[in-house]
């Protein structure tokens, strides 16, 4: 079935339905809270249940092959940068991991290019792409070759 | 019923689809064109769209010139090797002299990268890829583009691309439907980039019940970036080329760290090495490419298929050996739990712990994709430097 | 006006004893509704059936003074603040409403049951508070309806289409407008309208009341005790399988989070 949601949990914030690349997350109408409509094209990327401030919606494995009694549930921290998870086999067993999601502050990094310099025609013409030669973090400029060095492949 | 609006925009640059390339060809985009309009519309949420959704767990192609570890024309030979000599290799060597200063901004943004530990340098699985913690691999990029883009239209799915009525053979935009309030949107652009993705469930998956979602490609990727192009007559390539992918049973879980860094291996019923085997059906097939290193992925993929087919399923991969290694489960397990959750969802609702049982691996039904080592997709001219001077026609008029 | 008692206005022509009994009626109408609710979707069978399951995985057995006391504090703080919504315009709207209903409900019962024919001796902070409740109910209630409900906010819903899912809020709404309008042209002695409005008010707490099995209504029953469930878990270490709060310093602000649901 995918994802599916615990109505006891779910409050109706809409960030599932607002995050789901499948589109399928939806709100029900008769209680107004979570739900999946369409199991088979969910593709259990668990990005609804990373995104659930009540932690309400849990994956239980597709009917085809996934017999029930298994559990794999996350909790994605963004102030701490972690993720962390927790398997219970069928069988009982219980693996636990986290891992790293940041090692910044949350777009802090990433410039707004906008209030950068522009780029001159020079560079324009140029092959290099932005942080270009530099970026490479080698010594000379973006790396070019002959086109006779290139043999004959898909061409029309 | 709420009769359906329509919405008029107007942009310089129109970016279509927001997934790993549309978002990033947005922040690159803003860099050339400090004073363009510029414009991502995506028919999800780019924070999490496209097919890097859950993450990723490597990063596939990084030459490392920095360590002198690769050169791009060294990366044109493998993908020359790879698929067989159907290649451009001008495109191969412009994407390869690139990926480093991408590698190394996102490592500057904020992504994990992994390091080994006696060299400081990002940890390699196999030679050239390298790891990385890339849960949210998506929305950091992501976040570029918002703070690039003038606008992001998410939401938003563009349907056709619009031809300029005025100039021939020229694009003009493009249109499509909020999937929210089933307005009609349209996009008049002076130029336009079409990053709406690959192609899921052209052939049928394996699972046909609810299964149909576990697909090695996201199934919301319905191959808008070639629906797009094709409609408006842009010139195709390779269109034949069909990707099958070996990975694990049912949950199709990435078996590249498996291979590469846990150096887990293969195995039939009998317990045998039973590539070997293929060695004289494969060159009579294909002639000397199996006698390159590496070999093939598409002819190992061939053996593994003639060895099914032949008898000697299922097939394994032999983890109990790696999984003893503590580092090593870890990196197995959370290779998943970032890039594909379901295969540890499959394992554990089977009871497959791979430091005990040795998993089954299964072929992929085929893809149309162009990436990860395909070459299909769209014509395109290539760099000035590196492609074949007849591409580039002399300008006209703008 | 807000010091009005409108039952006793309506005690000229209704008896108190009739009022009463209507009264007793309506708490009647929610415990059926809710224990007929309760045996057809048997969601109490399965809370307590996962509950059991999930004490097999408790890391520590709680005796009853921690278990009384973890109870108190979910009352105090997470049913009493409805703490779930977590910051912001909702949470506020529903603290606001659920005041202003409990309010109005008490208020209405104390006056049909100690002041029917009081007049204007009736207590004014009695006939306040009612009116105030009213008030309260309103605001937050209209609030939510037309702007914060999450198929208008989240899906793009138009703020007029009507689901299953708005019995509730709306006829408790109507309840409190109605009630209020009835006041209202009461004491200023517009007498047909205020009839009309008696009519209305009478006609809203049956739907209400009586719609229990088919609206929200019994998540005032439902969702303190998964609040109170959710709690124990947590204290008892099962946390309903979740992995435990990672030991790391918040040191990266917000990501995805910081935006709300409502990207289209």
């Amino acid at each position: 079935m995918s994802t599916f949601v615990y109505m006891t949990r779910c409050d109706g914030c809409g960030h599932c339905v607002d995050i789901c690349p499948s589109d399928i997350m939806h709100i029900d109408e008769t209680i107004r809270r979570a739900v999946n409509i369409e199991p088979n094209f969910c593709w259990e990327c668990y990005s609804c249940v990373k995104a659930c401030p009540n932690h309400a919606i849990d994956v239980r494995g597709y009917a085809d092959f996934a017999p029930m009694g298994h559990s794999v549930r996350v909790r994605r921290e963004e102030e701490k940068g972690t993720i962390s998870w927790k398997i219970k086999f069928r069988n009982g067993n219980e693996k636990n991991f986290v891992s790293p999601i940041t090692t910044k502050p949350w777009g802090k990094f990433i410039p707004k290019l906008a209030e950068e310099a522009s780029p001159d025609q020079g560079e324009i013409n140029s092959q290099r792409l932005y942080t270009e030669p530099n970026g490479l973090n080698i010594d000379g400029d973006l790396p070019t070759i002959s086109k006779d060095t290139f043999k004959k492949g898909v061409y029309y | 019923m709420a009769k359906v609006k329509t919405h008029f925009e107007e942009s310089d640059v129109l970016i279509v689809g927001g997934g790993m390339a549309g978002t990033g060809a947005t922040f690159e985009a803003r860099h050339w064109g400090k004073d363009l309009k510029i414009i991502c519309v995506e028919k999800a949420n780019i924070d999490r769209s496209g097919a890097v959704a859950q993450g990723l767990y490597a990063i596939n192609c990084y030459m490392g010139m920095q360590w002198n570890e690769n050169q791009p024309e060294d990366h044109v030979r493998y993908a020359r090797n790879d698929l067989m000599g159907m290649v451009r290799e001008d495109l191969g060597y412009d994407m390869a002299r690139h990926v480093d200063s991408t590698v190394h901004m996102f490592d500057e943004w904020g992504l994990p990268m992994m390091k080994n530990e006696k060299t400081g340098r990002y940890l390699r699985e196999g030679k050239w890829q390298i790891m990385i913690h890339g849960e949210s691999y998506k929305p950091i990029v992501a976040e570029a583009a918002k703070k690039s883009a003038d606008k992001i239209y998410n939401r938003i799915m563009i349907t056709h691309l619009l031809m300029d009525d005025k100039k021939e053979n020229r694009i003009g935009g493009a249109v499509g439907f909020n999937m929210r309030t089933g307005d009609y949107h349209v996009f008049r652009a002076k130029t336009v980039i079409v990053a709406a993705g690959g192609a899921s469930h052209i052939f049928k998956p394996r699972a046909v019940g609810e299964g149909m979602g576990r697909t090695w490609y996201a199934p919301w990727s319905n191959g808008s970036a070639y629906a797009l192009p094709i409609a408006v007559g842009a010139k195709m390539t390779q269109m034949e080329n069909r990707i099958v992918l070996c990975r694990f049973k049912d949950g199709y879980g990435p078996v590249g760290a498996y291979f590469l860094h846990l150096k887990t291996y293969t195995q039939n019923a009998n317990g045998e090495n039973y590539e070997k085997k293929w060695y004289d059906h494969t060159k009579n097939l294909v002639g000397e490419y199996i006698d390159h290193h590496p070999t093939p992925t598409c002819l190992r993929n061939h053996a593994f298929i003639q060895e099914v087919m032949a008898g000697g399923g299922p097939i394994h991969m032999v983890t109990t050996e790696a999984f003893q290694d503590p580092h090593l489960e870890t990196v197995g397990w959370e290779n998943f739990l970032g890039m594909t959750v379901g295969q540890a969802v499959v394992w554990a609702s089977q009871n497959i712990d791979p430091k005990y049982t040795n998993p089954e691996l299964t072929t992929s039904e085929p893809y149309v994709m162009g990436s990860h080592a395909t070459c299909s997709g769209a014509w395109v001219s290539g760099p000035e430097d590196l492609s074949p001077p007849e591409y580039f026609g002399v300008i006209t008029e703008c | 006006m807000i010091t009005n008692n409108p039952f006793s206005g309506l005690s000229e022509i209704i008896s108190p004893i009739a009022m009463q009994g209507f009264a007793i009626a309506m708490i009647a109408l929610v415990a059926i509704g809710t224990l007929i609710d309760i045996i057809h979707k048997k969601n109490v069978k399965y809370f307590f059936d996962n509950a059991k399951k999930a004490k097999k995985s408790a890391k520590i057995h709680l005796s009853t003074r921690q278990r009384t006391s973890v109870i108190l504090k979910t009352v105090a703080h997470d049913i009493a603040t409805t703490a779930e919504l977590g910051r912001g315009k909702r949470r506020v709207a529903h603290v606001l409403g659920m005041y202003g209903t409990i309010i109005f409900w008490v208020t209405s019962v104390l006056l049909i049951f100690s002041f029917p024919t009081a007049g204007s001796s009736t207590p004014s902070s009695l006939t306040i508070m009612w009116h105030v409740g009213a008030i309260m109910t309103c605001l937050g209630g209209f609030w939510f309806w037309l702007f914060l409900r999450v198929d208008v906010l989240a899906e793009a819903h138009p703020w007029y289409r009507i689901i299953k899912a708005d019995l509730f809020v709306l006829a408790l709404l109507a309840c409190a407008t109605f009630g209020l309008a009835w006041s209202y042209t009461q004491f200023s002695g517009v007498i047909e309208l205020s009839y009309l409005f008696l009519v209305l008010y009478i006609t809203s707490n049956l739907v209400l009341f009586g719609g229990v099995y088919w609206s929200k209504f019994a998540h005032m029953f439902y969702k303190p005790g998964a609040a109170i469930q959710k709690n124990l878990a947590e204290a008892d270490g099962s946390r309903d399988n979740l992995p435990p709060l990672a030991d790391a310093p918040k040191q990266f602000g917000l990501g995805i989070k910081r935006e709300q649901p409502k990207h289209y």
